[in-house]
């Protein structure tokens, strides 16, 4: 598969059109009526899978109700268009009539409401019911943790079988609808013929398919990739994750909801058995066959799985009883494969976690090779267009902003019986760098997290900017023009530089659901200015990231994350820079490059607080020094008087002798 | 019977109902409290441990419906059973940590919770295809005495099952308050990172925590074996998602919460069927999961919140 | 998705399963096949295979007498049942109609099992004019004229039964429980299973209309382990009779729970809970006293029937159970319509089998059989039992292990 990525694009859309070609042609192949059926079955995976894969492999969200959405689907069009429900005829009707949503059955008082909604109405209404089932059900949930979801979602896949098991009078219970009506086109009614449903099948596999590629590599996707690789440094880069997490639920019910709309029409029933866990858990297989997060993955392990179980299992069943006549093994003999394709398929999905996580189709990432002079890390400073930039960035902002000074009085921060902060105050004037140290446990992570909306101080006022951060999310502290790296770095791991540093931009950029997958010119233009920005500012650092920049991060030296996560930052265009540690494991000689890019950011007018250990560091560039010890301020100064202050003596050394 | 007589026989029923769901929520707890993972493969070791329960059983020679031993031999025997059904399925949850999940301690995402799902999957189907999808009747060794109270029947298995659940966890509290392992347990369950620092061994707590939860499944397959008197490939479903219910709003990582929670989830449920219906009972019991959530993430007796980092 | 010829053949939608050649084949018969659609994977499997080897038996019999004359018979084997949907997968039904329609050597087919699959097979089978024999579906929507716009486009019947519709076993156990036990009340229970649901709900309208005061109605979860709530609210409303329509896997756990909670009330099921289940799983004392109904008339004592068991259970190594006997039927009734069509010397088409079908007459293990203008049985005549422990006889022994009551009004 990896060859796969080697082909030019033009050679992969040659590849594209004719496998389009044969798909097309499909049904003409003399290939029998049942056959088209199991093909078009397999669309109707394949767009399950699609819709599973923006949830799971996208987000990172686990959703073993997926079914339930399926379900409400087939249902919307199931009842919408049978017999199920037959209201009294009254006048109020007839409009419906008029358009073909509803038919009159009968004359006089008898007459009753014969539900016709077209096929092609419904397919797209099914895509919105569901996912706004998706929302209700997703929005208690989603602002917890992840693994909430799972438990949840496997409740209400549970509950909607059984609902349409008990409520007799709108599903037809455990019977099953009766008679849903085929799709009309220009007349032509679909009968029980399956290649007109294997096209629409096919038309909606294309579809989710045209969708999901557009959408991943969009400002959407990434934030959904985001999400999933660390929801914390997610929302520290501005991300609103309940409500992407929100969008991702929603979009995967409605791509399950519009399929099961196409699936009752095909099939002209439905059973609140046809919904049950195991479909879940199959489309699950699916993608975690084709590789989570993997697009043409998600359709290859639909197909596989549907070979697999359709076609290869028997085969080889029959084959491994042949065997057994020839060798007179009467256990070899009766072995039943097939019987066993649930386990088979258990066994799948564990191997492949265990052994091959990314799936047969692993998201392409390409292994570049440096030459030797892009190995030589030279440095060189100025990348000017990125200064420009951001000052220009800082100016408008600032132009109507207050001035960006930070503002912290009396900060107290408790985690259970422990307090963590005791009524810490401290000032960072506009355009200043103050630095904060101290060993470690002394609080100095927490006043990070507190500033930034990840920690709920119990009392204390953090004002940026003459505006109240206390109370804030993340997302919104970083709007207000506040970013920060994190101590022990957390860039998203799978994903490249180039990317890492696109979603710092994401609160800068517009671009929606509808708009990428659109195209829009608008959107196309504002992805091109982003992508251009983010090689301007690694341009920062010299020949350190530029060539590297289409490289997953997690193959990146510490310092080069480091310097990532810094862009990632930067990117946000803040006004208040917060580094946690931003020279941790590095040499002496990056760790001064590094302070000399930092002053550097000063000078253009970034305002900056800053956690180090490396005193030397700190005394390069800190206006003032405060020192927490156990979470209380401990000293504050110039950096060369707080070196020379006994109390802090004490802390570092004192301590650090029994501590070691 | 009078209403308030079939309100307390229903209480009655939730009780031995809560008292299953209980010992079962606990392997969820611990698990989640120590690795923040939830276990789906627990639901099916429950199974299993009704199984093995009923082999066990049936080569100590308890077989059919007929009470065959009585008095001290048919105690020891019983307690006997149980303590190698618990070993059993401890090993067990032991053998699936060590394999299929130590292996993605540190993957991030929903990876460690799809392979638990898969390890569920296959322990269900490797049963379903072994016993033919066939319910198997379980032994009932235990003589049937029933105490009339006021018109509320106290049969002497509930009796014995609320006997055993509370000593088992009483067991389980004291272990994990007091000795060393459940001290370090605790620690870990805080933060791994520090505890892993202050010597504790993370590895052998994680283990000990797998096979205390699934020590507790199995014990509570193999009474639920001997309550309901019969076994099947699917019982670990619903009562592991109830069960799992019940750690949630008890709050998860609190042992005490998950006996409060399976208490309550199983008085819910009798409770619920008697005055709405018992075709609603999941709704139910799912709709209490989701207002929890929804108002108070930590559950009733939990502490820390759900959505820390 | 593509595949070769070669493969579509021999796989199509991959299902067939086996097609093994009679050994006592003649060269020169022309081959035609007789379908078998059955959930022969997952939860359901164990019961399909029970009728898929009556099925079987059938046409190996057929084919040994020679009664087929210058033809063989062989069975088509088509799973409906997925790993995807984890049972019966009615969309796999679908896709084998279309493979039994798009086969010209198919002349019928004997199945499905549920009628979930009946509904999305039936309007398939019906434009190919390609009649469908099941030996359990019950649900009698499938083959009401008020659906037949819906089932049978093609106008002319396809879906035969050789079991009762629940439109008359519910309904003569009503009159039963009215007329000879006398219960002035029932309480009904069913396991949200189709066949199930219906049932109670035929034996309902039925047990109301005979005055008998229904106290309630309520549903099982097959899959909860603990009944004692629904029993215990039972208990309180004092019927004299509990109806449980559903199969054992609720009924399992029903029959123990109900014995310690409600001891005294007079039990009864239908068909799904004539199973030896109810002896190895639920157990006696539980399952003592119940009563349960077939579908067509007791035929147990007949000689012919225990040498059909007695030659089942030698070929395929189980004992059949009561779905085996109206598959064996069913596979009659297709072989008796080839037969008709073979004597009228008209051409043998999945239509004119279909024609000769609707109109034929066979003595099946479960009696005469013939068909009404919609495809049911004309026969309605359902069969009562009454669980009785019989401790010299093996305890999986259905036959023994219960007694014959008699037949249940009609009316």
């Amino acid at each position: 598969m990896k060859r796969l990525a080697l082909l030019s694009p033009r050679q992969r859309q040659a590849l594209f059109a004719a496998l389009l070609m044969v798909l097309l042609l499909l049904p003409f192949l003399g290939i029998g009526q049942a056959n088209i059926d199991v093909a078009a079955n397999s669309c109707a995976y394949a767009a399950l899978a699609l819709g599973l894969n923006i949830v799971v492999g996208f987000t990172g969200l686990l959703d073993l109700g997926y079914a339930a959405f399926f379900a409400i689907g087939a249902y919307a069009y199931g009842i919408l268009n049978s017999f199920q429900l037959h209201p009294h005829w009254n006048a109020a009707w007839a409009p419906l009539a008029a358009i073909g949503f509803v038919a009159k059955l009968g004359a006089g008082a008898a007459a009753t409401v014969h539900f016709t909604f077209p096929f092609w109405l419904m397919l797209p209404a099914s895509a919105v019911i569901a996912a706004c089932f998706g929302m209700a059900f997703g929005a208690p949930t989603l602002r917890l943790k992840g693994d909430y979801l799972a438990i949840v979602t496997l409740g209400f896949g549970e509950i909607v079988p059984i609902v349409a098991r008990n409520w007799s009078s709108l599903t037809n219970g455990a019977e099953g609808l009766n008679g849903v009506g085929p799709p009309v086109l220009f007349g032509y009614r679909f009968g029980i013929n399956a290649t007109p449903y294997y096209y629409v099948g096919l038309g909606l596999v294309l579809l989710l398919l045209f969708i999901s590629l557009r959408l991943k590599p969009s400002r959407i996707g990434r934030a959904w990739m985001a999400v999933r690789e660390d929801e914390i440094a997610a929302g520290a880069m501005g991300v609103h994750t309940t409500r992407l997490k929100l969008l991702a639920f929603a979009m995967g019910a409605g791509f399950a909801g519009m399929t099961g709309t196409f699936y009752i029409a095909k099939l002209q029933t439905a059973t609140p058995d046809m919904f049950d866990l195991p479909v879940s858990i199959m489309v699950l297989v699916m993608i975690v066959l084709g590789g989570l997060a993997s697009v043409w993955g998600a359709i290859l392990g639909a197909v596989l799985l549907e070979l697999l179980q359709a076609w290869f299992l028997p085969a080889l069943s029959g084959w491994v009883q042949g065997l057994g006549n020839a060798i007179h093994s009467p256990f070899l003999q009766n072995l039943q494969l097939t019987s066993a394709s649930e386990l088979i398929f258990g066994i799948i999905l564990v191997t492949m976690m265990l052994y091959r996580r990314d799936g047969i189709v692993p998201v392409g990432r390409n292994e570049v090779r440096l030459s030797y002079e892009q190995q030589d890390a030279a440095v060189s400073r100025g990348a000017a267009p990125a200064v420009a930039r951001l000052r220009a960035g800082l100016a408008e902002a600032s132009a109507d902003a207050r001035p960006a000074a930070l503002e912290i009085r009396d900060l107290t921060v408790k985690f259970g019986g422990l307090t963590a902060l005791k009524s810490v105050s401290l000032d960072v004037p506009a355009g200043g760098i103050v630095a904060v140290i101290g060993p470690n446990g002394s609080g100095k992570s927490t006043l990070f997290n507190s500033i930034t909306g990840l920690v709920k101080p119990s009392a204390g006022v953090v004002r940026f900017a003459e505006r109240d951060l206390l109370g804030l999310r993340p997302d919104q502290v970083l709007r207000a023009g506040v970013a920060r790296t994190f101590q022990n770095i957390r860039l998203f791991p799978n994903l490249t530089v180039m990317e890492n540093v696109l979603i710092g931009q994401h609160s800068h950029l517009s671009a929606g659901a509808a708009g990428a997958v659109l195209g829009l010119p608008r959107v196309r233009a504002e992805e091109r200015e982003a992508r251009q920005f983010v090689l301007e500012l690694l341009a920062m650092f010299g020949n350190r990231l530029v060539p590297r920049i289409d490289q997953g991060v997690a193959q990146l030296s510490y310092a080069n994350r480091r310097r990532v996560e810094i862009a990632r930052a930067l990117a946000s265009r803040p006004r208040l820079l917060m580094l946690d540690e931003p020279t941790a494991g590095m040499n002496p000689a990056e760790s001064l490059e590094l302070a000399e890019q930092i002053a550097a950011f000063r000078d253009f007018g970034l305002t900056i607080l800053l956690v180090e250990h490396k005193l030397d560091v700190v005394t390069r560039l800190a206006d003032n020094v405060i020192v927490l010890d156990h979470g209380e301020k401990l000293a504050e100064g110039r950096a060369d008087e707080v070196r020379r202050n006994e109390a802090v003596i004490e802390a570092y050394i004192g301590r650090g002798a029994v501590d070691a | 019977m009078t209403g308030t007589a079939v309100f307390l026989q229903q209480l009655v029923n939730g009780l031995s109902l809560g008292a299953m769901y209980a010992l079962l929520a606990l392997g969820f707890t611990l698990v989640y409290g120590i690795l923040e993972l939830i276990n789906f493969a627990h639901f099916n070791v429950f199974m299993v441990g009704a199984f093995v329960g009923l082999i066990v059983l049936q080569s100590f020679g308890l077989q059919g419906q007929t009470v065959l031993l009585h008095g001290a031999p048919l105690v020891l025997a019983l307690l006997a059973s149980l303590a190698v059904t618990m070993l059993a399925s401890g090993v067990l949850g032991v053998l699936i940590e060590r394999y299929t999940l130590r292996p993605m301690r540190n993957v991030r995402g929903p990876m460690a919770m799809i392979t638990t799902i898969g390890v569920s999957y296959i322990l269900f189907n490797l049963v379903l295809l072994l016993t033919n999808a066939q319910a198997l009747n379980y032994p009932d060794p235990m003589p049937s005495v029933d105490y009339h109270l006021g018109g509320v029947t106290i049969r002497l298995k509930a009796v014995i099952i609320w006997v055993v659940a509370a000593v088992l966890m009483w067991g389980l509290n004291l272990f994990v308050r007091r000795s060393r392992l459940g001290k370090a347990m605790r620690a870990v369950a805080q933060d791994a990172e520090a505890a892993r620092m202050m010597g504790v061994e993370v590895d052998q707590v994680v283990m000990i925590a797998f096979f205390a939860g699934s020590a507790l499944a199995g014990a509570a397959g193999m009474i639920f074996g001997l309550y309901y008197n019969f076994t099947q490939y699917s019982i670990g479903y619903t009562a592991g998602l109830r069960a799992f219910t019940a750690a949630v709003l008890g709050g998860i990582g609190n042992v005490p919460g998950a006996m409060v929670g399976g208490l309550l989830i199983g008085l819910i449920e009798t409770i619920g069927s008697q005055y709405i219906a018992a075709k609603w009972a999941d709704v139910i019991i799912f709709s209490i999961l989701i207002f929890t959530l929804v108002f108070r993430p930590a559950g009733l007796l939990g502490a820390q919140s759900p959505n820390r980092s | 998705m593509v595949l070769s010829r070669r493969n579509a053949l021999r796989g199509a939608a991959g299902s067939v399963l086996l097609a093994s050649a009679s050994p006592i084949a003649r060269a020169a018969d022309k081959v035609y096949h007789l379908g078998i659609t059955l959930p022969l994977t997952g939860a359901d499997a164990e019961a399909a295979h029970l009728i898929l080897h009556g099925a079987q038996l059938a046409i190996k019999l057929a084919n040994q007498s020679g009664e087929l004359g210058d033809i063989r018979l062989e069975p088509m084997i088509l799973n409906n049942a997925t790993a995807t949907a984890g049972q019966y997968d009615p969309a796999q039904a679908a896709t084998n109609a279309r493979k039994l329609a798009g086969t010209r050597t198919v002349l019928a087919n004997v199945g499905p099992e549920m009628s979930g699959s009946g509904k999305a097979m039936a309007p398939i089978l019906s434009m190919a004019s390609l009649a469908t024999i099941t030996p359990s579906s019950t649900a009698p929507d499938i083959t009401s004229p008020t659906y037949a716009g819906e089932f049978d486009p093609g106008g002319k019947p396809i879906y035969f039964r050789t079991v009762t519709t629940d439109a008359y076993q519910g309904p003569n156990m009503a009159n039963f429980y009215a007329e000879v036990l006398k219960a002035k009340s029932v309480y009904l229970l069913d396991d949200s299973g189709a066949y199930g649901v219906g049932l109670a709900n035929a034996f309902e309208a039925q047990a109301r209309k005979k005055g008998m005061k229904v106290l309630g109605r309520d549903r099982l979860d097959p899959k909860a382990a603990d009944y004692s709530a629904v029993l215990t609210k039972i208990a309180a409303t004092k019927p004299a009779s509990l109806y449980y329509g559903g199969t054992m896997q609720a009924g399992v756990k029903l029959v123990k729970q109900s014995y310690q909670i409600i001891p005294h009330v007079i039990k009864g099921g239908g068909d799904g809970i004539l199973s030896p289940e109810m002896m190895t799983a639920a157990g006696f004392p539980a399952a003592e006293g119940w009563y349960g109904t077939n579908a067509s008339p007791h035929v147990v004592d007949d000689p012919k029937l225990a040498n059909w068991v007695a030659l089942y259970t030698k070929t395929y190594g189980v004992a059949p159970d009561d779905y085996a006997i109206t598959a064996y039927d069913a596979a009659l009734v297709a072989i008796a319509g080839i037969k008709a069509v073979q004597k009228a010397g008209k051409p043998l088409t999945a239509a004119t089998v279909r024609d000769a079908i609707a109109s034929v007459h066979v003595n099946g293990l479960q009696g005469p059989i013939s068909f009404d203008k919609y495809g049911d049985m004309t026969s309605h005549i359902v069969a009562v039992f009454q669980f009785h422990q019989d401790k010299s006889a093996p305890l999986g022994d259905l036959n023994k292990q219960m007694r014959y009551v008699g037949v249940a009004p009609q009316h």
